[in-house]
């Protein structure tokens, strides 16, 4: 009997125990006040807007201080970030892709999101009024799934990043020269090889497209043609075969007959060709859906020297369509004030959730909004009704990224991605350049060892 | 005969002379030649560098290209300033380096003076110590020193800019061989008097040592100048950026081509001041780097 | 008493000093020596708490391991190699000369300092105009959009004016030698001047009645030079040659002034990386571990040469 009753005890403080560590309730917040730091890369007009929010969310919470500042690119908020934490000065929320998330959980610096999320407790807010601490049912099923499972990619199943602001690639044509001439906007590879040699048949001078991100491009293709490419888990780098090689090789060769030019290749975004008034200039531009406004030439005599077509990027397999999924997601960064992290997830609640917000930011940057309640809002439905390739081109662009947001895709994050993704990209451009008079086949064989070399040193120990 | 002889010789060595002259002549043609050829490899890329920030895009693209800018387009100059900012960038280059000297100088005249006239243990030792610091390559630093800066929270500030080079063991070096030129004699009379170190100091071993300081101050603020490897790693914000770096990025992320004329004109601007001070004040430059054999 | 008080005094005129060196240069000294020996080092691992590194070897065997490593140091020798005898030459050949002429001579000398006074990046980026030819050279259908005045005077003196004969010194699809060359030029062109003043400084210390003892003998000017500046001087070239080779073993900004960070043509970025760039990249990636380790091996490298330059320098250097 003794024995029995301490087993019972025994089982009870076990599961008291399991449950303790499964169902650990996130510290809810409790009006503290507390300063927020919050990085990104907002350029002056979004920081503005942001400005603005922030605004609206201290009459709720006045007691949470937003510090916010543009650090740069994404780029550079990851160094600055993975600088910081060794010492412990990180901000509370960041501006991240996945990979920069792998960066910082090397020092285990990344909240996850799940207890949060899952939290009902209620939260009084300075109007008196209370909202639940977590995501209500409503608000999570209103974000778009792809988007949202974004955030728990690493592994483990867990939550460590909600997305904010989404963006992929569009392929941009010269719509004027386009009609003048009976072309067809392509949908697949091969038809796109058959108008370059159209476009150059009409126009000797030019170089009909221009790719900006070399990188998207190999990983896209990797996608779209089922090639493995990278893994979450090792071994991580799977891009070394024969399938790569076929496209890489394939690519060269439209790159030598002039029909392409890259970011890297043409030293500078390719939009500048593709809205160029001299002689040399490019009739189809794939880049980020986010950068509409600077795929449109300036105008002349008030009037647009030509108008310009948004159309979804080409395809290997119309059945098997990819594009990537671009744009920031947020994260929060542990600390050791509990009430920090509560507010700063309030915070970030706040920018995911908030229709207004949402809307207003993708029609200030030509995102996309992350829920999906933003195309009820009448605002943004005007916004994307007035979608045209001139005065409201950031609208089309916008328009195209929704149609096709069941083909979006991410590649796995780990230590050493952001590696992985820089160096392909690297590799497309030397295979680019082997010349007709060396062993290509050798030459492209040598490029890719070299950077299976590069990608296995970054990822390390 | 003996007077043919005579004049014989004096007809040969008169034909020898004119002969070596004539080849001296020759020679000397020859070298300014080859000064003036090697002047002009020296001086192209400036020459270059001028005129091409003078033309437009359309007269830089033309070939045969023009030597001298058919239209003088000074609007690139206007543009350069802009587009790099360059505005902000001199005034943190300026302000980086003005303290940085300031503070320099001060810390270098103490220790030169401790180890030049006065009297503690481990002096030579200490001394020895830290002139074998100098052979070690500053990216050893680098590593530890950034970290170091990013925990005590210096990072994007002009701090981080300033404080750890305000230490060189060169130009200790530099200032305590001059101190120590100063007669004794004099340190020694100033004791009798009952003048103070410290007024020694200020009143009679640094005016006596101005050149040097100039020298010092010079090469310090060149430094500032064409520095970049540090303040690209820990302030390469928009607020504290240093005009190298500033350079180095303004025309890098640009969209579609590269306005040449313009990047011209923001390096001829970034050249112009130490050109100026150069013009000026030649003498202690050369004097302080033939020293040196580092540059800034 | 007074002893103790001079003792006290000296300190305090030390103390900014010494606790700047402290903080700056001894404890670097002392962290990078431990890191490079703990494997895998990195602060942010290091920050998620419980690992520990271990002590060995690892650090200097994942570095010269790296891809780059082997093809850096090729660059750094052969810069170094290259670029230090020429200069010293060309400067030995430019302060004879400066010497031996009267007029212009403080204006010349003016000038052959001039490019010492610019900013190594600046003056890289008007170096890289005029080498640069932008277009896709080199391929089937080439498009060429502009191109630097150096390509312009060789189509001059060859006359053709084919793109496709165009020299590709530093763009997408440029050849190795290529790149080399244009290093080659611009850091001879830096190098100049420092070396210049040295030289020439030592020229005008070496006492007159040597060459007044030549003179008599009428031995040419090139007997001269060999015979007796070169052995007079060998002390300076000495000098220039060994801080010479230590500067070859730091290259990195002037190739960043030519090549920006890609420290490579776009096709084949890091094809030039050196020594030094190799420890930014390790910093880069937040392997400090790594980037000590190189640290010092760079540093050893240049202790090695430096003591080979003064074992040479000692047999052939006549005081």
């Amino acid at each position: 009997m003794k024995k029995l009753v301490s087993l019972l005890l025994l089982l009870a403080m076990l599961l008291s125990l399991g449950s303790v560590a499964v169902a650990e309730d996130a510290p809810v917040y409790d009006g503290s006040e507390v300063t927020i730091i919050f990085y990104h890369t907002m350029d002056a007009a979004k920081r503005e807007l942001l400005d603005s929010y922030i605004a609206e969310f201290n009459t709720l919470y006045p007691n949470i201080h937003i510090v916010h500042s543009q650090i740069g690119g994404y780029d550079d908020v990851r160094d600055q970030i993975a600088k910081e934490i060794p010492e412990g000065i990180q901000p509370n929320i960041a501006y991240c892709y996945p990979d920069h998330v792998a960066l910082y959980n090397l020092a285990k610096a990344v909240q996850t999101l799940d207890a949060y999320i899952d939290s009902e407790a209620q939260v009084t807010r300075a109007d008196g009024t209370t909202e639940t601490f977590g995501l209500t049912a409503e608000q999570k099923a209103d974000f778009i799934e792809g988007y949202y499972n974004e955030g728990k990619q690493f592994g483990d199943g867990l939550m460590y990043a909600l997305p904010f602001s989404k963006s992929t690639e569009v392929l941009y044509y010269n719509k004027t020269f386009f009609d003048a001439n009976n072309l067809t906007v392509p949908t697949t590879w091969d038809e796109m090889e058959q108008l370059f040699e159209q476009i150059v048949a009409i126009d000797p001078m030019s170089i009909p497209l221009g790719y900006d991100s070399e990188s998207n491009w190999f990983i896209t293709m990797c996608e779209q043609l089922k090639i493995p490419y990278t893994s979450a888990t090792a071994p991580h780098i799977l891009f070394d075969n024969d399938d790569c090689k076929a496209f890489v090789k394939r690519f060269r060769d439209w790159y030598q007959n002039g029909y392409v030019t890259t970011q890297t290749l043409h030293g500078g975004y390719t939009s500048g060709l593709f809205v160029s008034t001299s002689e040399i200039k490019s009739y189809m531009s794939i880049g980020s859906s986010a950068g509409a406004t600077h795929q449109r030439p300036a105008k002349e005599n008030g009037e647009y020297p030509f108008e310009v077509g948004i159309a979804t990027i080409p395809q290997a397999d119309l059945n098997n369509k990819k594009v990537i999924s671009q744009g920031p997601s947020l994260c929060i960064l542990k600390d050791t004030n509990p009430q920090e992290v509560a507010a700063s997830w309030l915070f970030v609640k706040f920018m995911t959730t908030n229709v207004a917000f949402q809307a207003e930011f993708s029609m200030n940057s030509g995102y996309v909004p992350v829920i999906k309640s933003v195309t009820n809002n009448e605002v943004y439905a005007n916004f994307i009704e007035s979608a045209n390739g001139g005065d409201y081109i950031a609208a089309l662009s916008t328009k195209v990224c929704l149609e096709q947001a069941d083909a979006y895709y991410t590649s796995p994050a780990f230590n050493g991605s952001s590696t992985a993704r820089s160096q392909v990209g690297a590799l497309l451009t030397k295979c680019f350049n082997v010349a007709d008079t060396e062993d290509v086949d050798a030459k492209i064989n040598e490029a890719f060892a070299d950077t299976i070399a590069e990608c296995e040193y970054a990822i390390g120990w | 005969m003996a007077e043919s002889m005579k004049t014989m010789r004096e007809k040969d060595m008169r034909k020898t002379s004119v002969y070596q002259k004539f080849f001296h002549v020759l020679s000397q043609g020859g070298i300014y030649l080859f000064l003036f050829l090697m002047a002009l490899v020296v001086l192209f890329p400036f020459y270059w560098m001028v005129i091409s920030s003078l033309k437009s895009l359309a007269e830089y693209r033309l070939s045969p290209p023009t030597l001298f800018p058919v239209h003088v387009m000074l609007s690139n100059y206007a543009e350069a300033f802009t587009t790099a900012n360059l505005g902000r960038l001199f005034m943190n280059t300026m302000y980086v380096g003005l303290v940085s000297t300031l503070l320099s100088l001060v810390i270098t005249i103490f220790t030169a003076f401790a180890f030049a006239r006065l009297q503690f243990k481990g002096k030579e030792l200490l001394f020895a110590a830290l002139l074998a610091t100098m052979m070690i390559p500053g990216e050893l630093f680098t590593i530890t020193n950034y970290s170091t800066v990013i925990s005590l929270g210096w990072l994007n500030s002009y701090t981080v800019l300033i404080v750890p080079f305000l230490v060189s063991i060169f130009y200790i070096y530099l200032l305590r061989q001059n101190f120590l030129q100063i007669p004794n004699e004099l340190y020694l009379a100033a004791k009798v008097d009952g003048t103070s170190d410290f007024k020694y100091l200020w009143k009679v071993m640094v005016p006596l040592s101005l050149p040097t300081l100039i020298s010092i101050t010079i090469l310090k603020m060149m430094g500032a100048w064409n520095s970049y490897i540090w303040p690209r790693l820990v302030a390469n914000d928009e607020e504290h950026r240093m005009i190298t770096n500033g350079l180095r990025n303004a025309f890098t992320d640009t969209t579609g081509d590269v306005n040449y004329p313009v990047q011209m004109a923001a390096v001829a601007l970034v050249s112009l001041p130490l050109f100026l001070v150069f013009v000026f004040l030649r003498k202690y430059i050369m004097s302080g780097v033939s020293r040196s054999g580092i540059k800034g | 008493m007074v002893e103790s008080k001079q003792q006290w005094k000296a300190w305090l005129y030390l103390a900014p000093a010494i606790v700047l060196l402290l903080i700056f240069t001894v404890w670097p000294i002392i962290n990078t020596v431990s890191m490079a020996f703990l494997e895998g080092y990195s602060g942010l691992t290091k920050a998620g708490g419980d690992v520990t590194f271990k002590i060995g070897l690892g650090n200097f065997i994942h570095v010269v391991g790296h891809p780059d490593f082997l093809q850096a140091m090729k660059n750094t020798i052969l810069l170094c190699l290259i670029t230090v005898p020429v200069s010293t030459i060309l400067a030995l050949l430019i302060a004879v000369a400066l010497n031996a002429i009267g007029p212009l001579r403080k204006a010349l000398q003016t000038i052959f300092f001039l490019p010492y006074v610019t900013n190594s990046i600046a003056i890289g980026m008007v170096f890289a105009a005029m080498f640069n030819v932008i277009g896709s050279i080199g391929t089937r259908r080439p498009v060429i959009v502009s191109y630097g005045i150096v390509n312009d005077i060789i189509r001059l003196i060859s006359g053709n004016s084919d793109p496709k004969n165009f020299i590709n010194f530093i763009n997408t699809g440029s050849s190795y030698e290529m790149n080399m060359l244009v290093m080659v030029i611009y850091i001879v062109w830096n190098a100049l001047p420092f070396k210049i003043l040295v030289l020439l400084g030592g020229l005008q210390s070496i006492n007159k009645q040597y060459y007044d003892a030549a003179k008599v003998d009428s031995a040419p000017r090139w007997r001269v030079l060999t015979r007796i500046t070169v052995p007079l001087l060998s002390p300076m070239i000495a000098y220039v040659v060994i801080t010479g080779f230590i500067g070859g073993f730091k290259e990195y900004t002037s190739i960043v002034g030519i090549f920006g960070e890609n420290m490579g043509p776009v096709h084949d970025a890091g094809r030039l990386n050196t020594m030094v760039g190799l420890i930014y990249d390790s910093l880069e990636l937040d392997n400090q571990g790594g980037a000590s380790a190189a640290a010092l091996i760079l540093f050893g490298i240049i202790l090695v040469v430096t003591l080979i330059n003064l074992q040479v320098s000692k047999k052939r250097v006549h005081y």
